[in-house]
């Protein structure tokens, strides 16, 4: 299956894509892109980007413990990702400490445990530069066959959750008014959140895996009129400025890292989409 | 018990070793509409909550049979960003609908959707977004997604902050006309004393943790909002003469006890000075 829509791929009009290692990044991101797009928007009306940027900091204690008990780091990062999200929530439900304050205790709990235990062992450079930047380029069957997996996993949640984690959003008393299970879909949320930024710092890095997620939803948040615009425009954008970070990244006269490019193009596109917004506002004025 | 939509027995309400509501016994008639006053910080909203479970309590809570499955929210205020794009329809669709927003909706719940704003007043307004309406129209969308669950009970917590006073007049209006047309008891949060003597058929008074109950003719004494806001107060003119005296020096309205220090020291809610006779 994998093989067959690399082929495919590797049909498309472009020098890059001949290569096998592209054809697998490309396919890589274009699962990746409608998860982090679709995960972004509920980020944003949640108001969790910095919840996301501390699980992907604690990614550095899942390589840790990789580290420590001599297991492959990227399931450790996962797991503990995952941890690490369902404790914050759990912080913040019981207790009265603010939400920013809960996060950022954790997240520096994390990093300086994992800047601790890195630090200790040689060697290790090089996958802290892969962790910090990210390599989507190294993408494997493996890694694409859990994305294959995830994508209908997270849609499914989506197509059953999408109302009741928004009722959860705009306000938990009433959404408990309205038989929804606040605290289940929290930890939900925050354990799907935590797995797909666990991944998308394995493709564009810990630096970048907040901007991932929500600057495509940022920017579809400019050009829409409603929420399911919002929706389907953030996975568009996505898909655009993965395909296009990804292409422009490998073309030799640039040669940027593909993390980064992605970011970038989705970046113009939202500094595109608010002056366009401002301007028909002006005219509207 | 028939008469009353619930009942309320020795609640007793308490957040990190402070007592917000003591022994609170009240009950709330059935098909009425029963409003909440009281001080800042005196537990109004936290009784209301209680009605929700949404705080630890003791003491009990009995609801009149088929009340508690058909509970209506109206709260006040959201957590939505500034320039999320929710519009009515998609905000009241979460109401009713398990097909997700953004599968968007079909010709029955379009239908629904306009047929609960036009309940409230808001016809027309379904593409409309959250973030584009007053603080009125937001509070009548609010209420148009409660009243999509059928509720029998409605509670509302303090639905008119933030809005002006014709605003706030309308959307008592529409709610004491849903009262009175479909039979829902509706109890809510008030600051708006005027308005709640006006159209409340049952009042519970929350002060200091107590809880006094009545008819807002029997609640809403001059005496009684003295005791509770320390201002004069007076929304029945024919209950001035018999609880209030005037202070002969300001002239404003003077507690009986306050008299006796008068003339030589003014001691009425406006000049206080709190000096004995020399």
């Amino acid at each position: 299956m994998i093989a067959y829509l690399c082929q495919a791929l590797g049909a498309l009009p472009l020098d890059c894509l001949q290569h096998g290692f592209m054809q697998q990044a490309l396919l890589g991101l274009l699962l990746l892109a409608p998860v982090s797009a679709v995960l972004g928007v509920e980020v944003i009306h949640f108001r969790m980007a910095f919840f996301s940027d501390a699980i992907g900091h604690s990614a550095f204690a899942g390589v840790a413990l990789g580290l420590l008990l001599a297991c492959d780091p990227r399931w450790t990062m996962l797991a503990f990702g995952i941890l690490v999200g369902l404790g914050i929530v759990a912080l913040q439900r019981r207790s009265n400490i603010s939400s920013d304050m809960a996060i950022g205790v954790v997240f520096s709990a994390v990093v300086a445990f994992g800047l601790a235990v890195v630090s200790r062992s040689h060697g290790t450079a090089r996958s802290m530069q892969q962790f910090l930047f990210g390599d989507i380029l190294t993408i494997g069957p493996d890694e694409l066959t859990f994305l294959m997996a995830l994508v209908p996993v997270v849609f499914v949640i989506q197509a059953v959750g999408f109302n009741s984690m928004l009722l959860v959003a705009l306000n938990p008393v009433m959404a408990r008014a309205h038989g929804v299970r606040t605290a289940m879909w929290q930890y939900l949320f925050a354990s799907l959140l935590a797995v797909v930024v666990i991944f998308s710092v394995w493709t564009v890095g810990v630096l970048l895996v907040t901007a991932m997620l929500i600057v495509p939803a940022g920017c579809a948040r400019n050009i829409s009129s409603s929420l399911r615009g919002m929706f389907w425009w953030a996975i568009a954008i996505s898909l655009f400025s993965s395909f296009t970070g990804l292409v422009l990244s490998a073309q030799p006269w640039l040669s940027t890292a593909t993390g980064a490019t992605i970011v970038l193009v989705s970046c113009i596109l939202f500094a595109l989409s608010t002056l366009s917004r401002r301007c028909l506002q002006g005219r509207r004025g | 018990m028939a008469q009353n939509v619930l009942e309320i027995s020795h609640l007793n309400v308490s957040f990190s070793g402070r007592t917000v509501l003591k022994d609170v016994c009240a009950s709330l008639p059935m098909g009425g509409m029963t409003v909440f006053v009281g001080p800042n910080g005196a537990g109004k909203t936290t009784l209301l909550l209680s009605l929700l479970g949404e705080v630890p309590c003791t003491g009990s809570i009995t609801f009149a049979e088929g009340i508690r499955s058909h509970i209506g929210y109206v709260p006040q205020s959201l957590n939505s960003e500034t320039y999320t794009p929710i519009t009515c329809s998609e905000f009241l669709r979460l109401s009713f609908s398990r097909r997700p927003l953004w599968l968007g909706a079909t010709a029955a719940m379009r239908s629904k959707v306009e047929e609960a704003l036009d309940k409230v007043g808001m016809a027309g307004m379904a593409g409309r977004s959250l973030s584009q309406l007053s603080g009125g129209q937001l509070h009548r969308v609010l209420l148009a997604g409660a009243l999509l669950g059928s509720p029998r009970l409605l509670l509302l917590d303090e639905p008119a902050s933030g809005v002006d006073m014709q605003g706030e007049h309308l959307f008592w209006e529409l709610l004491d006309d849903l009262r009175k047309k479909e039979g829902i008891s509706i109890a809510m949060v008030s600051h708006n004393l005027h308005l709640t003597a006006h159209y409340a058929t049952h009042v519970l008074c929350v002060h200091q943790g107590s809880c006094m109950q009545g008819a807002p003719r029997d609640v809403l004494t001059a005496g009684n909002l003295m005791t509770i806001f320390g201002i004069p107060i007076h929304l029945y003119p024919d209950q001035c003469a018999a609880s209030q005296a005037l202070c002969p020096s300001c002239g404003a309205f003077a507690d009986k006890e306050d008299l006796q220090y008068c003339p030589a020291g003014c001691t009425c809610a406006h000049c206080k000075t709190g000096r004995s006779l020399s």
